[in-house]
């Protein structure tokens, strides 16, 4: 008996893991390995990652959006407030956890990894179908990193699947990871189809083409823009990535997709409406979107208009958590489409009737965006967390006004109008226009301008604006001046004296729908008939106090959040926010 | 005892005689006690001939014919056996003496057993008389308080409540730190589905030297469970059975219905005017708050918990046989209807365990047992549940006490994270789970003395585990409210995970006692040598089925499942578990004198690379009878025995879950992408192939002592225990992976224990006992490998009060760590209140606690400025440790006392200088963002900060504010933040002494008995949980709700409340 114990030597302590699949087996056979791709996503969804934190909190305080209803007198909260406010501490106790955007960013980016590896090694890239599904994890993974360099500025660069040597890993400068994305994204763009060039392609849920290359050109004009670094602000020194190398790119690549992608403009409106009622075909605006199932992201939930109750249109009482600023509605033209679409002064009541809610005016300090609405939605919300809307990471207007912003730079006003034109003309009468390109083709600097202007109109409420005028090197300088323009707002003063101090307000006769006099500017006679009133502008409303909230430390000096403790402390000494 | 022991022997005396062989001489005589009382039933037997014997009578008297020159033999259970030669005598009287302290009684280690008095390391017993005196349900809740440096922690009081087991403290961090059980030699996961009845004795391995034979697995201890065996002679019947009443041991007050209606307006004026509205959308106007006086309220504890349980038991005991047979059955069935509303309990046990003996050398054994365990209903609280927000117990104290119409779960938050207020009953129905666990375990073994002193052994076992497991989520849970995608949201869902679990062991061993190496009695020696084999393969098959019909209830959605949409389907099979070990053991003494025990073994693990598989773990032991030494002559008329022991040993540690070494895909069902059911993904646990053995080293000093002829002895003991190499589950977020297992880091736990047994009066008619254990352990952290200190987070409140434990380095684990409470914020702290800003304004000077707090005004509570910031402001760094859930001692004692036939014993268990962390006072108190939460007693009108003038607005008037709140003593329970506020003020000490068991019972005489061929019958009434002396406020301080991870012990949140109990059974044997 004791000779067959023998016989039993350590091989038969080989375990393996039954129910689990090894790399050749997933990342040669198309079905699994898309499996696999989805794993990136999944990372997206998780509680504390872009579902939860990333998206609500990453775009906010700008000179256009802030995180509504902020109290100055709780505002050192260690939390929510001081995330936007540009004075985070890495102990913040919205994100100092290690289930937080930062662990499941770097969580997609190992699935990105083992990916790229499994099908580089076991799948066969001449196939167009293995081909795509590498594209998108290149290309995921370079939204991952954009978007942690945006946040973290340097942070490590994991490029390969992790290994006993490379657990830890200190910052890498964000040159090295914005040249690394570059060369990725032109070897992704050959991978991947065109919008609609083939089935999985037809949905903007998937990675195409368009989205590559704009994602390029996107992360070319960041790379080319300042932002803060050791030695203070500046743009790269590195000689790959100068200006004119970078806008460039832009320009190649926003001109390509203009030219070739097949995707049009629509009409503004209908870009939202689409994306709140879950269409997903591709050949539109939209160029890629994160993924949510319909239970999950907190999209609506941060950035829609406010239901304070459950409702004939959501069973999920939320919305209204982040808004424009004050001012941003009255900065508008008035015959801009944009306006109304931006900013909105009302949310749904509490009360109900029969079940159904009404619109109810909210505060000068708290407007709610109106680009993401549950009134929208072709379906109820149940989920008590989530909305399911998809995020809309990137448009086609981007595309354009990024192509005429290159090309301001590298040639000449009149070379890029054509590319800011289409976004206006969708936005305001023919005439407006007109006047407003030859203001703007005046020169390169009005030019600038216009666009500095016009990204603002075209994307408040989309976490783009921080990113931009990081890049443009005017996050204080702007930010300053909307503190300015809310301090004349409250006051009445300025471009903001032919404003009234009371809104006047009546619900339509749909008994849901508020209509306003006093939003315009002008709008200071006599209201009509049958209208309610309430003091919507003094310095009670919008009190200094609050607008000097707006941001807490100098934003030049705070670009970045701080890596939260717990991966300081997990880093094994090698991260450091000094 | 011995009343009952010449009682007892009575019939058999009268009924029985043995065979006699042909002889010369017949010897007669008298057996008696040191007492002078006769022994009754004591053996006498012709040694070298088992044959030929026969027992003493009523009388004490016995009557053999032997050869003249043989060795009579005398015994008798409990004393010391005696031979005495007959030399030709025809009249031996002999006195036989108690058992000095049971020395000769034999002790179950590893793979053998040796004599007590033999005993080199540090082992504690409990033996079936222990057991038998009080009913329990299973062997674990025997152990409670019985045995020092063995701590055991019922961690709430559902039926199938689990029992923390820690023997001397535990190394591991992360890990499990439950000590290797082992059934009859077979090493199982659990042994609460074992009946006390069916359990010969218990072992608990505490020190390396007892542990190393059982080498990987034995670092946290080993408890050895030995079942009840046939015994030779008459077949012996033994049937018991008890019924008991149980009602919940403690409730908390709550605000009477017109405070509630009050408090609830004063919350809503606090919060603001839109919360006032909808106030009187459920309570009128505040002028109309009388309406509430006097009113009836639903008690809904009472209504959740207050039913009174039952619990019927009852069990068979067959055995007996022959020299050549002997067998033993069992049957035990017990039914439990809990206090909780839908809960309940049943199990049923078989086994039956045969020793053959078909040749003289030869020994052929089978057993098999086998259980079935049902348990319904879902407790007040899931401990691993992701989502685990639907807390029973919670409701039952917070939800409304008077009907409220058209509340539901949205009413007063907009924010349903945690689950706001829900009806305690429909919560309980909406969260029904329905478990069945089926074990059997079979094994057979085979002896062979091939020639004298030379055995080969071996073992074969399996071990079947069945685990049955449906879970439901009704309409009012957080699940179905967020996990379904959106066409099955919000409709009922149902969980059925199945596991199977096959273990196989093979065990071989080979002794050897080399008595005849050595001439003479002095010198003894004996070598084992073994070999095992253990395979454990597992499968768990999770089917998770969403949208069901609304109207479909828990056994509905179980029977129906196909009227839902699949969710998962996943066959999990488990990588198998193997485990190859080798071990040896040599005992040697001198003379009994001079002890010597070396152990080795060596384990190959398959959780563990090539390389890494092996881990070799030795250790000795000597020990020294200093009561044998001549110099000690003069100390024997009072010293018994003497013994004293030193060990030193490692022990090893594999508790991994299996496969870590590989990276892996795994696949998983998902409801976050669009378009896709399911993704692969690596684990979030990162692979490490360099993973080996943890270790702990022991080191145990003991000293065995029995004095007063056998009627006093104990045990002190005292030991240090490192552990290194610690296998952690390591935090790395940021790398890409949560979690990767590790060998980083070492802890330490040193302790002093000491037990004693003192039999105070034995006499005839009456006697009384007294024994008492005690241990002292404390843990320290001596590494973390990289790190120095880590947080970890209870979650009870979702991520309001983030790290609430803290792990460091030179600490131990189970470390809280929160706020320190500065009382409340009074009128005199404040400037005065500004209309303009509608806020009052601090004193220069007042700790400014508005950054974790909110907006401050007077009755706020206030925290404590710790680390003295010069801005007097309180923040994240003013948390510190502020308690310890680590006790300083555990322990218990016993006092039994018998006379006439009545027996009475009182078992006590206590626990000194461990914290709890009340998160029920917490939450019971403090209404965060919700509305229309009731709150305890604690926060009754005149005991709470009142705000509220008479005419019904918030007082903001200086003076009026104090003069309203001259007699309050407790602060608002309104905290501006709305969160929830970990302050030391909800650390409590959880020092308890309880009166476990409180047990009188009554033998009836023999004499009324002996026409019924009854043996012997016990009536007897048991109280549990008679009485627990504790300044603890909550349900009961012993405790531990969040198990999630080790990390985090001694939180009482919404534990399913223990019960007071009430027994009355009878033994009865035949």
């Amino acid at each position: 008996m004791l000779s067959l114990a023998g016989a039993m030597t350590s091989c038969d302590l080989e375990a393996p893991s039954v129910s689990a699949m090894e790399e050749p087996n997933l990342f040669s056979v198309r079905d699994l390995a898309e499996g696999a791709v989805m794993g990136i996503h999944q990372s997206f969804g998780e509680t504390n990652s872009y579902r939860g934190r990333f998206l609500p909190y990453y775009g906010i305080n700008t000179d256009l959006e802030w995180i509504n209803n902020i109290d100055p007198a709780k505002i050192a909260d260690d939390g929510k407030y001081e995330l936007c406010t540009y004075a985070t501490r890495p102990t913040n106790s919205q994100m100092n956890t290690d289930n937080n955007a930062w662990a499941k960013f770097y969580e997609g980016i190992e699935r990105a990894n083992l990916c790229i590896r499994g099908l580089r090694t076991y799948a066969d890239l001449t196939n167009p179908d293995f081909s795509q599904l590498l594209g998108e994890a290149i290309t995921l993974r370079a939204v991952l990193y954009l978007d942690l360099v945006k946040g973290w500025g340097d942070v490590p660069g994991r490029f390969e699947p992790n290994s006993s040597e490379t657990v830890y890993l200190p910052r890498m400068d964000r040159d090295s990871i914005y040249i690394r994305l570059l060369n990725d994204l032109k070897e992704a763009s050959d991978m991947v189809s065109w919008p609609n060039g083939s089935t999985v392609t037809k949905s903007t849920e998937r990675i195409n083409k368009a989205f590559v290359k704009g994602l390029r050109a996107r992360i070319a004009l960041y790379a080319a823009g300042y932002s803060q670094r050791a030695d203070g602000i500046r743009r790269s020194n590195s000689p790959e990535l100068t200006v004119d190398k970078m806008y460039a790119i832009a320009k190649e690549e926003c001109i390509d997709i203009i030219n070739n992608s097949g995707c049009v403009l629509g009409n503004f409106i209908d870009n939202f409406k689409k994306l709140c009622q879950d269409n997903t075909t591709a050949g539109g605006e939209s160029l890629w979107e994160v993924p949510f199932s319909a239970g999950r992201g907190r999209v609506l939930y941060t950035f829609g208009v406010k239901h304070k109750a459950k409702d004939q249109y959501t069973e999920q009482a939320q919305g209204g958590i982040n808004g424009p600023l004050p001012y941003l509605f009255y900065d508008y033209d008035v015959e801009d489409v944009r306006r109304d679409i931006t900013c909105v002064p009302y949310e749904w009541s509490s009360n109900l009737v029969n079940g159904k809610a009404k619109q109810e005016v909210r505060s000068l300090k708290s407007w709610c965006f109106g680009k993401l609405r549950y009134e929208w939605m072709n379906r109820i919300v149940t989920s008590t967390n989530d909305d399911g809307v998809n995020w809309q990471y990137m448009r086609l207007a981007d595309v354009y006004l990024m192509a005429a912003e290159a090309i301001n730079e590298l040639e000449s006003p009149a070379a890029a109008a054509p590319y800011l034109k289409p976004i206006l003309e969708r936005a305001l009468p023919a005439a407006k226009v007109s006047a407003y390109m030859t203001k703007a083709t005046a020169n390169k600097e009005a030019f600038f301008n216009a666009i500095v202007e016009q990204r603002g109109f075209e994307f408040a409420g989309e976490s783009l604006r921080k990113a931009d005028l990081i890049r443009w090197n005017l996050l204080k300088t702007k930010m300053d001046e909307a503190k300015e323009k809310m301090k004349q707002l409250a006051r009445r003063e300025g471009a903001y004296a032919d404003l009234p101090e009371k809104l006047y307000y009546k619900i339509d006769k749909d008994e849901e729908t508020l209509l306003f006099y006093g939003l315009n500017h002008g709008e200071t006679g006599n209201a009509p008939a049958g209208y309610e009133s309430v003091t919507w502008i003094n310095t009670e409303k919008l009190t200094d106090e609050l607008i000097n909230s707006l941001y807490q430390k100098n934003p030049d000096e705070n670009q970045f959040w701080p890596i939260w403790q717990t991966f300081i402390d997990n880093s094994n000494g090698m991260l450091s926010n000094d | 005892m011995k009343n009952m022991r010449n009682a007892l022997l009575f019939i058999l005396v009268a009924t029985i005689s043995l065979g006699i062989s042909a002889q010369n001489v017949t010897v007669k005589g008298t057996v008696t006690d040191k007492t002078g009382e006769t022994v009754i039933g004591a053996s006498v037997v012709q040694k070298g001939n088992s044959g030929n014997g026969t027992i003493t009578d009523i009388d004490g008297n016995f009557s053999l014919t032997v050869p003249a020159n043989a060795t009579l033999v005398f015994s008798y259970v409990g004393m010391t056996t005696q031979e005495v030669a007959v030399k030709g005598q025809k009249t031996l009287n002999v006195v036989l003496s108690d058992d000095a302290q049971a020395l000769e009684e034999v002790v179950v280690i590893g793979y053998g057993a040796v004599k007590r008095k033999d005993l080199t390391g540090s082992v504690a017993t409990v033996n079936s008389e222990t057991l038998a005196a009080v009913p329990v349900a299973s062997a674990t809740e025997a152990l409670t308080g019985k045995m020092a440096g063995v701590q055991i922690t019922t961690t709430e009081g559902s039926p199938d409540a689990e029992l923390k087991i820690r023997v001397r403290g535990g190394g591991s961090i992360s890990q499990s730190n439950e000590p290797l059980f082992i059934v009859d030699g077979f090493p199982v996961e659990s042994i609460s589905d074992i009946p006390a009845a069916d359990i010969e004795d218990m072992t608990v391995l505490k020190d390396a030297s007892s542990t190393a034979i059982y080498g990987s697995r034995g670092a946290n201890g080993v408890i050895l469970v030995t079942t009840k065996s046939g015994k030779e002679g008459k077949i012996s019947v033994n049937y018991n059975t008890y019924y008991s009443w149980k009602k919940i041991a403690k409730t908390l007050d709550v605000l009477s219905a017109a405070d509630y209606a009050t408090w609830q307006y004063e919350l809503a004026q606090l919060k603001g005017s839109s919360y006032v509205a909808s106030y009187e959308k459920f309570f009128g106007s505040y002028t109309d708050l009388d309406l509430y006086d006097n009113i009836a309220t639903n008690d809904w504890q009472n209504l959740t918990f207050g039913r009174t349980g039952h619990t019927f038991n009852h069990s068979l005991n067959i055995n007996g046989g022959s020299d050549k047979i002997k067998y033993a059955f069992s049957y035990n069935h017990m039914n439990d209807k809990a206090i909780m509303e839908g809960s309940s309990y049943k199990r049923d046990n078989f086994s039956l365990k045969l020793n053959t003996k078909p040749a003289k050398n030869v020994t052929l054994d089978f057993q098999a047992r086998y259980s079935d365990t049902d348990i319904n209903g879902g407790g007040a609280n899931d401990v691993s549940s992701t989502y685990d927000s639907d807390k029973r117990l919670k409701y039952s104290v917070i939800y409304t006490p008077i009907p409220l119409a058209n509340l539901d779960s949205s009413s007063g938050s907009a924010d349903d994270d945690l689950g706001n207020l829900y009806h305690p009953l429909t919560s309980i129905s909406d969260n029904d789970r329905m478990q069945e666990r089926k074990t059997l375990n079979i094994a057979g073994g085979f002896g062979w003395e091939i020639f004298k002193n030379f055995k080969i052994k071996a073992e074969v076992g399996y071990d079947d585990y069945r685990n049955n497991d449906q879970r439901f989520w009704g309409l009012t849970t957080y699940y179905i409210k967020n996990v379904p995608s959106k066409d099955n949201q919000k409709k009922p869902a149902a969980q059925l995970a199945n596991t199977n679990r096959h273990k196989f062991r093979s065990t071989n061993t080979v002794s050897y006692d080399f008595s005849k190496l050595f001439k003479g009695d002095s010198h003894h020696l004996n070598a084992m040598i073994g070999h095992e084999w253990v395979i454990s393969k597992s499968t768990v098959q999770t089917n998770v089925i969403h949208g069901f019909p609304e109207s479909f209830t828990a056994s509905d959605a179980w029977k129906y499942s196909s009227q839902g949409k699949p969710f998962t389907i996943d066959n999990y099979i488990n990588p198998d578990e193997k485990l190859l070990s080798y071990f040896g053991r040599v005992n040697y003494d001198f003379e009994s004198k001079y002890l010597l025990s070396v152990t080795f073994r060596a384990d190959g693990s398959s959780k563990f690379s090539s390389g890494n598989q092996w881990g070799y773990f030795p250790s000795a032991a000597v020990a020294w009878r200093v009561s044998s030494e001549p110099f000690m002559e003069s100390a024997k008329n009072w010293l018994d025995d003497l013994k004293l022991r030193v060990s030193y040993g490692t022990a090893g540690n594999n508790n991994i879950p299996p496969g870590q070494m590989n990276l892996n895909y795994k696949s998983s069902a998902t409801s976050w992408i669009n378009g896709f059911d399911s993704y692969w993904s690596a684990s979030k646990i990162m692979p490490n192939s360099d993973l080996k053995w943890e270790t702990t080293i022991t080191r145990n000093v003991g000293m065995d002592f029995t004095v007063l002829g056998g009627k006093l002895n104990g045990t002190v003991e005292a030991y240090l225990n490192t552990t290194k190499d610690l296998l952690i589950q390591f935090p790395v977020a940021g790398t890409g992976y949560d979690y990767q297992y590790r060998n980083m880091g070492k802890t330490q736990n040193k302790g002093i224990e000491a037990s004693i047994n003192w039999t105070i009066l034995d006499k005839k008619n009456f006697g009384l006992s007294f024994s008492a254990n005690i241990g002292f352990n404390k843990n320290e952290i001596k590494d973390l490998g990289i790190m120095n200190d880590f947080g970890e987070e209870t979650y009870w409140a979702s991520s309001e009060i983030g790290y609430d434990f803290w792990i460091a380095k030179g600490s131990s684990v189970g470390r809280m760590y929160g706020y320190r409470s500065a009382g409340r914020y009074e009128v005199s702290d404040f400037t005065g209140y500004d209309e303009t800003t509608k806020s009052w304004k601090l004193k220069d000077g007042v700790v400014d606690g508005t950054a974790v707090l909110g907006k401050l005004r007077p009755g706020t509570m206030k925290l404590a400025n710790v680390d003295g910031s010069a801005d007097n402001k309180v923040t994240l760094a003013d948390r510190e440790i502020i308690g310890d859930a680590n006790p300083v001692h555990t322990g218990g004692f016993s006092i039994n006392a018998r006379a006439y036939g009545f027996d009475l014993s009182a078992n006590f268990n206590w626990s000194y200088g461990n914290d709890v962390y009340n998160a029920n006072k917490m939450e019971f108190t403090n209404p965060g963002k919700y509305q229309y939460r009731n709150m305890i007693g604690e926060m009754a009108a005149g005991k709470r900060w009142n705000n509220l003038n008479a005419d019904g607005t918030i007082c903001n008037d200086p003076a009026q504010l104090a003069a309203m709140n001259a007699n309050t003593t407790m602060w608002s329970p309104y905290v501006n933040s709305e969160k929830m506020i970990f302050s030391d003020w909800a650390v409590e000490d959880a020092s308890f002494l309880r009166l476990n068991t409180l047990t009188l019972g009554y033998t009836l005489p023999k004499s009324l008995l002996s026409k019924a061929h009854i043996q012997n019958l016990r009536l007897y009434v048991t109280a549990y949980n008679v009485f627990c002396l504790t300044n603890y406020s909550g349900y009961d301080p012993e405790v531990s709700t969040i198990r999630r991870t080790n990390l985090t012990p001694g939180v009482d949140y919404s534990a399913y409340p223990k019960s007071r109990q009430f027994v009355v059974g009878l033994n009865l044997n035949f």
